[in-house]
């Protein structure tokens, strides 16, 4: 199985952070279903209409391009290069938390926005939606839903949001999906650990950014250091996100940390520990006046015959004072980064 | 266009259209009431089975009885939940069809119907009471309407609208035939027979206003209001857009911009020619009821027609 082009991770988000010591590291990699990148976009129009001297006066590199990048990285991947493609954005639907993410970019780009049940494989393994017109086939799917409910004949049999066949057309390269299915094994922080020793062996360069440094819980000696110094460090669970199941050593009461023991014990290959960064911080702007708070960047790199990266991205904030979690779903914030062009000043 | 779309277009139309009569027809009947002199009773009854409600009706108000409470129909009607024919649960439906395709209208529209679901679920026992009835049914009528003329000023010309004005005209029509049976199956009751003949010509043109149909009538047909005539207006009309015929031949014409599908065709042909072949003396004389239930069922039929062409697109 090769998909087209040899990518299978065409949309990466990959989390960043900014340590004590001034140096930007790379904390995680989301490769599965990477989101957020609506929020960028419109934060970065909440922050032209209320600061529109400052983007006058600096050269402040764009991000409103994402859509349109996006939708080239896509229509790269059709099986029927040549024809205009057709492009569906795969949405689990209204209930799910990113829906407004999923219908802002089938807007900003033009193409469906589709659920499972408006799609199907034919016997010729093409997928096909469901229109006023009669079947029309597809060419790529965007989709935004996860492996596992993707093809209830694949994977788990009772998912309503999947589409029956739709790992059979991908399989005989009669639609293409992005990210490819599986992509989502790099967001297992273990292997996240071994990304600069892949990039060492794979293209002979050391990583650009290093990683977060990372303790992997499987080898004896690095397991002994974890379990002796659970206090400094943070543990979190291989597969797990929006930031839940972690434990952050320093804020950790004694029973939370004699909980970790056991379970590092019990399934090693399920954790990872990192020292306690010092992450950077912004002000916002509270009731009691500005105040600091700890933030985290995710810039999205797009993968096709070329490679984009945002000039700017979701920055995460966390709106509890001292609060080192960011993420969206447990009350986390977001702001708009600027890339500033100081080359050319106008 | 995806058929998921194209089905809640339709969908939101109809709810949208079916609220609005609803409002209409409860506005009527108080209208109706206050106007009877006290040897003629009102009966509420025709209205509750006009919507099919009969057994639920007296499931969901065991104590009502033959002469159900002015209050308890319109709780019924208007905002029962329980009800799934009230008002209410119209326009919730309404709300809920269109979260699923709030990309494909404009944001005004879902603004208004949020305002309606809220106002409809908010202080309800004080709007059913006769003082604040009125209000009530002009605010909803006033909602339905805005976004009626919303999606004709707003919404861009392509197959989504199609759908949306064909789920507007088979609901009138549909709407239409459930008026004109709640007319004429009596909302009032005459103790003496004398009165008969005079307070069901005041029936007829209650059903006419419930309609806004009063007016126009008044200018095509300048004939005294009877019961013939009133029914040969709301059924035949080529020119009043509630009347079934007008709601039919639209769909007729809209059917040429849509993809052709000829069993659409072949179902709306035959309650055009229904309608065309009905004989509104001999109707009025017999009692109407059954005529228009033939026309319901009809329109079933198409809607499944319309279902299975369009929105149940299968894997062939």
């Amino acid at each position: 199985m090769k998909p087209p082009l040899g990518i299978w991770a065409h949309v990466c988000g990959s989390d960043l952070v900014r340590d004590a010591d001034g140096k930007l590291y790379a904390l995680e990699d989301n490769l599965r279903i990477p989101s957020g990148v609506s929020y960028m976009l419109e934060n970065r129009i909440v922050a032209k209409r209320v600061f529109p001297e400052l983007f006058e006066t600096c050269t402040i590199l764009p991000v409103d391009e994402y859509p349109m990048q996006l939708y080239e990285t896509l229509a790269a991947l059709s099986p029927r290069p040549g024809e205009q493609p057709v492009i569906a954005l795969l949405t689990p639907g209204v209930f799910n938390s990113a829906y407004f993410e999923h219908t802002y970019l089938a807007q900003a780009m033009g193409i469906e926005l589709v659920e499972g049940s408006d799609l199907f494989v034919g016997e010729d393994d093409c997928t096909y939606m469901r229109t006023v017109y009669g079947p029309q086939r597809v060419d790529v799917i965007y989709r935004r839903v996860d492996d596992l409910f993707l093809d209830p004949e694949v994977f788990k049999p009772d998912s309503a949001l999947g589409v029956r066949g739709l790992m059979r057309s991908w399989r005989a390269g009669k639609v293409a999906l992005a990210n490819a299915p599986g992509a989502g094994v790099a967001d297992d922080k273990v292997v996240f650990a071994y990304v600069p020793k892949m990039i060492e062996y794979y293209l002979g360069e050391d990583a650009l950014l290093p990683n977060v440094p990372s303790y992997l819980c499987t080898d004896d000696r690095e397991r002994r250091y974890v379990l002796d110094h659970l206090g400094e460090l943070v543990v979190k669970p291989a597969n797990e996100s929006g930031g839940y199941g972690m434990l952050i050593g320093p804020r950790s009461t004694k029973k939370q940390r004699e909980k970790f023991k056991k379970l590092v014990v019990a399934d090693p290959r399920n954790y990872i520990a990192q020292p306690t960064l010092s992450l950077s911080t912004v002000p916002i702007v509270t009731p009691r006046g500005p105040s600091p708070r700890h933030v985290d960047l995710r810039p999205f790199i797009l993968s096709s015959s070329n490679v984009y990266v945002t000039t700017g991205g979701l920055t995460r904030v966390a709106m509890k004072s001292g609060s080192l979690v960011v993420n969206s779903s447990q009350g986390g914030g977001a702001k708009d980064t600027w890339v500033v062009d100081v080359e050319e000043p106008r | 266009m995806l058929s998921r779309v194209a089905e809640n277009l339709y969908w939101f139309a109809r709810y949208v259209r079916r609220a609005e009569n609803m409002a209409r027809l409860v506005g009527v009947g108080s209208q109706l009431q206050l106007d009877l002199p006290r040897s003629v009773k009102f009966m509420w009854q025709p209205m509750i089975d006009t919507v099919g409600g009969a057994g639920l009706f007296r499931k969901l108000y065991p104590d009502a009885g033959s002469a159900p409470a002015d209050v308890d129909v319109m709780r019924f009607l208007l905002l029962d939940e329980g009800n799934p024919s009230s008002l209410r649960r119209s326009v919730d439906t309404a709300r809920e069809v269109m979260r699923s395709i709030r990309d494909a209208l404009p944001p005004q529209i879902w603004e208004v119907v949020t305002d309606l679901h809220m106002f409809l679920g908010g202080d309800a026992e004080g709007l059913v009471t006769r003082r604040h009835r009125v209000d009530l049914i002009s605010r909803i009528v006033d909602g339905c309407l805005k976004i009626s003329g919303l999606v004709t000023a707003t919404v861009s010309r392509d197959i989504g609208f199609q759908f949306m004005q064909f789920g507007t005209a088979i609901e009138q029509a549909d709407m239409t035939t459930r008026i004109i049976d709640a007319g004429a199956s009596g909302l009032v009751a005459p103790r003496k027979e004398e009165d008969r003949e005079t307070f069901r010509n005041l029936q007829w043109m209650a059903v006419l206003s419930s309609l806004a149909a009063d007016q126009t009538y008044r200018r095509y047909v300048r004939r005294r209001v009877t019961g013939e005539h009133a029914l040969q207006f709301l059924l035949q009309s080529d020119t009043f857009p509630r009347s079934v015929y007008f709601c039919l031949t639209r769909m007729q014409r809209m059917l040429g911009v849509m993809p052709a599908r000829p069993d659409v065709k072949t179902k709306l042909d035959s309650v055009v020619n229904s309608i065309r072949a009905a004989d509104p003396g001999a109707l009025v004389r017999q009692n109407p009821a059954s005529f228009m239930d033939e026309i319901q069922l009809e329109l079933g039929v198409l809607h499944g027609a319309v279902a299975g062409a369009y929105f149940n697109v299968a894997a062939a």
